[in-house]
């Protein structure tokens, strides 16, 4: 109902209430409080009446948490010493592992977990429950939550970043404004933190704007659907961890399955699959259903009931894509920074490692008066010391060598493996996901594939289910009078080049059925509708378009998934 | 005029509604929010009160986590709030919470008490009615329009047919539908602003409340039974290439509809 824009001063913004923002907000309130009750018995200069806010497009702590996910603890623990007494929720320590190698009916077992995949003494866990566990924490220290906030732009004075504009609400489909209509604050932050996950849509911008990413490689995604389970007896025990590779990606595809077992009977079904596919009749929702049918899975899971969906994207393009991590004004943490592991599968240690340490740097430059771009930038410096980037360096070009799909890669991945993360002319080059696909007549020799060809099935709503109830069960909504969140700027080429070439492929890749193409029996009028409240935010249409014409820009704030369990 | 808005705590709409199987009660431990319907009874108690002055305070029974519910209408702009809460009022039904909200404005004074149409989790909208019998004020329900001159008011009340208009002198309880106006967005300043604003949360002790009258044990309605849904099933799509009404029909005298 304010019609005028305000503006809102702090000292330190988080953009993104993911665990890499929230831990770092809460080490950074730790370390003030800390300091605080020092200076008050040596005397020395306070740091009263900080204020550190964290904006969120969720609607609730954790609503937008998606992971598998297996935490290496190290980072948490250094952070929450006491995380276990602390109630954690931890869905169970890690004490049986295996992995298999999938085919239709059969399944191959690895006599041992390889390295890489070794998970023992990690814990499972849920990033929807972590991060309303940490959201509790940082309340309690007084730290400023805002949910249902989405920054939508960033603010730069001259070539600094002061801060962030969150989303105007009460806007209606055709954009005009409704009687609620509430503009966008401008928050003003002496440090601004990114850290808005796989793909976030301000540090994309941010990025490009200061040019961040040279020198570096273009980012690379998978993306992960996945499915809670609850099922009528304990077959998985709390903590035990499966991975499959193999059935039913098709050889050159990359990725992988996983099967974690949580509490209360529940299980964590999924599978990661690499964006930079070619195949453009791919669909990775269909993919996990047909996952689901391999007689491993369907005995798991048989009268079991779906719990919750979801999907998300992980940047795997490893150390080479890491962009510059500081700048004027500000940092970047956690998935933002495509700080991930793609062969361990791990990006929480990470987010929290680098949450850490940026509230470390910050702390420093808040002491002593000073947040030049000197200071933050010894951030970047700290991250790539960090034992967990170190981890990096050795398996520096896994996912590279993955993208000629499983086989050949995981020659070249034991190859890597062997000599330590370098690969015969160390720097494997990459191109950019959406750059992977082929034209359908190149791919399937002709220009109506069958239905075997692509490997499509029918869903039978008991173990597999199509997009629609599947999103339902991601509790996805959006504030329907508003204008659309995805854009599409060049309509022409959905109906001429996208259509001839690749068919079409939003409708396949969006594990949320967002994109539908319509056609108008009596005109044949054909019409690209996009079902926008589905979405689930995954971010796959922003990076695998062919054409880069889809750009998925926030939503009013608060709209998405309600994710809980995830 | 003062106004005081009760509002409810619910389980989000969009969440799969769990109930434990020992008491039919609804396990909320899931998403909670403020129940929609009471958006708007809070954003018309602060129309009234940007017309006509006066402060808005807003009441609620509730488990100690919805204060959460609470602070969301002080960010709205509501300028206090009481919130009972005490383990021996879990399980209370309509006629309980009526006697529990009613009790809490009896400590204070105000000229108006509004409420949401009726709850999204229990359904009952009985409470107003309750409350209203309770504090010996006319109680004017489902009301699509409030006016107010003075201390009389001019209300439309919501039938199936249309709407009737009402006269009535304020004190009086009042429950508005979805739609009577557009509830506002909390703003970063107003949720900011919301945890300084005063929020007394008052145990049933401090009510002076008769223990007898609330809880699972004294509630006068019993759930025997209770199921879930059958689980959606996908529709029949009808595609229009202009014998869309034929096959609607035939589907209808299919299925013995028509
Ligand atoms: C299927 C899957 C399986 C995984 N398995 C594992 C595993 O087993 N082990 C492991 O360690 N890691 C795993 N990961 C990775 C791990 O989940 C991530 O590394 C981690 O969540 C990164 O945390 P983050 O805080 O950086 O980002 P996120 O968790 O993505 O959080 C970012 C937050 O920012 C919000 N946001 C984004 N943009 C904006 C904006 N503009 N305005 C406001 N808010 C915004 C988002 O809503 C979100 O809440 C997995 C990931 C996926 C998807
Ligand atoms: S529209 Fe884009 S971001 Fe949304 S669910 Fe589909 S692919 Fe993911």
């Amino acid at each position: 109902m304010t019609q005028e824009r305000d503006v809102l001063e702090v000292d330190v913004l988080y953009v993104g209430g993911g665990i890499a923002s929230l831990s770092s907000a809460l080490h950074l309130s730790n370390l003030v409080k800390a300091h605080n009750e020092q200076a008050a018995a040596t005397g020395a200069k306070r740091l009263d009446e900080l204020t550190i806010a964290v904006i969120d497009k969720g609607f609730s702590p954790g609503a937008h948490g998606i992971s598998g996910a297996v935490m290496a603890p190290g980072p948490l623990k250094d952070l929450v010493p006491d995380f276990v007494e602390k109630g954690a929720p931890l869905e169970g320590e890690v004490k049986k592992e295996s992995i298999f190698f999938l085919t239709k009916k059969r399944k191959l077992k690895a006599p041992f977990a390889p390295p890489p995949l070794n998970n023992h003494g990690n814990y499972v866990v849920s990033m929807s429950r972590l991060n309303q566990w940490m959201a509790d924490l940082l309340e309690k220290n007084g730290v400023d939550l805002f949910w249902e906030f989405a920054g939508v732009e960033v603010l730069y004075d001259e070539g600094k970043v002061i801060g962030v504009r969150t989303g105007d609400k009460g806007i209606d489909a055709k954009g005009e404004k409704k009687p609620n209509y509430e503009p966008g604050t401008d928050i003003h932050a002496g440090v601004t933190v990114f850290g808005e996950g796989s793909r976030g849509n301000l540090t994309k911008e941010l990025i490009a704007h200061l040019g961040l990413d040279q020198g570096a490689n273009p980012p690379a995604f998978e993306v992960g659907v996945k499915e809670v389970w609850e099922l009528p007896e304990p077959r998985l025990q709390p903590g035990e961890v499966v991975h499959t590779l193999g059935y039913p990606l098709k050889r050159d595809t990359f990725g992988g399955g996983f099967i974690y077992g949580m509490k209360d009977n529940m299980v964590s079904v999924g599978q990661l699959v690499s964006l930079d596919y070619s195949d453009p009749y791919l669909d990775p929702h269909r993919e996990f259903q047909k996952f689901k049918l391999h007689p491993m899975l369907a005995a798991l899971l048989s009268g079991g009931k779906l719990v919750q969906y979801g999907a998300k994207t992980v940047p795997v393009g490893g150390l080479y894509s890491i962009p510059q991590l500081s700048f004027p004004g500000g940092l970047i943490i956690g998935d933002a920074g495509n700080l991930f592991n793609s062969q361990k599968i791990k990006g929480i240690d990470l987010a929290i490692r680098s949450g850490m340490l940026a509230a470390r740097t910050i702390f420093d430059g808040l002491v002593t008066d000073d947040l030049s771009e000197t200071t933050l930038a010894r951030y970047a410096k700290a991250v790539g010391e960090s034992a967990e980037v170190k981890d990096l360096r050795k398996v520096r070009n896994f996912h590279q060598g993955m993208t000629k799909g499983l086989y050949l890669g995981m020659s070249k991945a034991v190859l890597q493996f062997l000599l330590g993360g370098r690969d015969i002319n160390d720097r494997l080059d990459s191109k950019p996901d959406w750059r992977h696909m082929k034209r359908v007549t190149e791919k399937y020799g002709t220009a109506s594939p069958s239905k075997e060809a692509i490997g499509e099935i029918d869903f039978d709503g008991k173990l597999t289910f199509d997009k629609e109830t599947d999103v339902y069960y991601s509790g996805a909504t959006h504030e329907e009078a508003q204008p659309p969140h995805l854009k599409v700027p060049d309509l022409n080429i959905c109906y001429g080049k996208c259509t001839e070439y690749y068919h079409n492929p939003c409708s396949r890749f969006c594990p949320a059925g967002v994109y539908e193409m319509t056609t108008d029996e009596a005109t044949g009028q054909r019409t690209l509708q996009i079902n926008f409240s589905n979405c689930v935010h995954c971010k796959t249409c922003d990076i695998k378009d062919p054409f880069e014409n889809i750009q998925w820009v926030p939503p009013e704030g608060g709209g998405g998934p309600k994710y809980t369990v995830m | 005029m003062n106004i005081a808005v009760c509002v409810k705590q619910v389980t989000d709409t969009e969440a799969t509604a769990k109930l434990e199987p020992s008491s039919w009660r609804l396990d909320r431990s899931v998403t909670c929010i403020l129940n929609p319907y009471d958006e708007y009874a809070v954003e018309e108690a602060l129309r009234i009160k940007e017309a006509h002055g006066g402060e808005v305070t807003v009441v609620c029974m509730g488990p100690e986590n919805a204060t959460d519910a609470v602070r969301k209408a002080l960010a709205m702009g509501a300028d206090s709030a009481v919130l009972v809460s005490d383990p021996a009022l879990a399980g209370s039904d309509a006629q309980a919470t009526a006697y529990v909200l009613a009790e809490a404005l009896k400590t204070f004074s105000w000229d108006l008490v509004l409420f949401g149409l009726r709850s999204t989790d229990g359904e009952t909208g009985c409470v107003p009615g309750a409350v209203a019998e309770k504090l010996g004020v006319p109680l004017l329900s489902a009301l699509s329009k409030v006016d107010i001159q003075g201390t009389t008011l001019t209300v439309h009340r919501e039938t199936d047919e249309g709407y009737v208009a009402y006269e009535c002198p304020a004190p009086a309880v009042l429950s508005v539908i979805k739609g009577i106006n557009e509830p506002r967005y909390p703003s970063m300043k107003g949720i900011m602003s919301a945890k300084k604003k005063p929020l007394d949360i008052k145990d049933v002790g401090a009510l002076g409340l008769d223990t007898t009258q609330v809880g699972l044990e004294s509630a006068k309605t019993r759930v025997l039974s209770a199921r879930s849904p059958e689980p959606r099933k996908a529709g029949v799509k009808v595609e229009d290439d202009g014998s869309g009404a034929e096959k609607i029909a035939d589907f209808l005298t299919g299925a013995k509809l028509v």
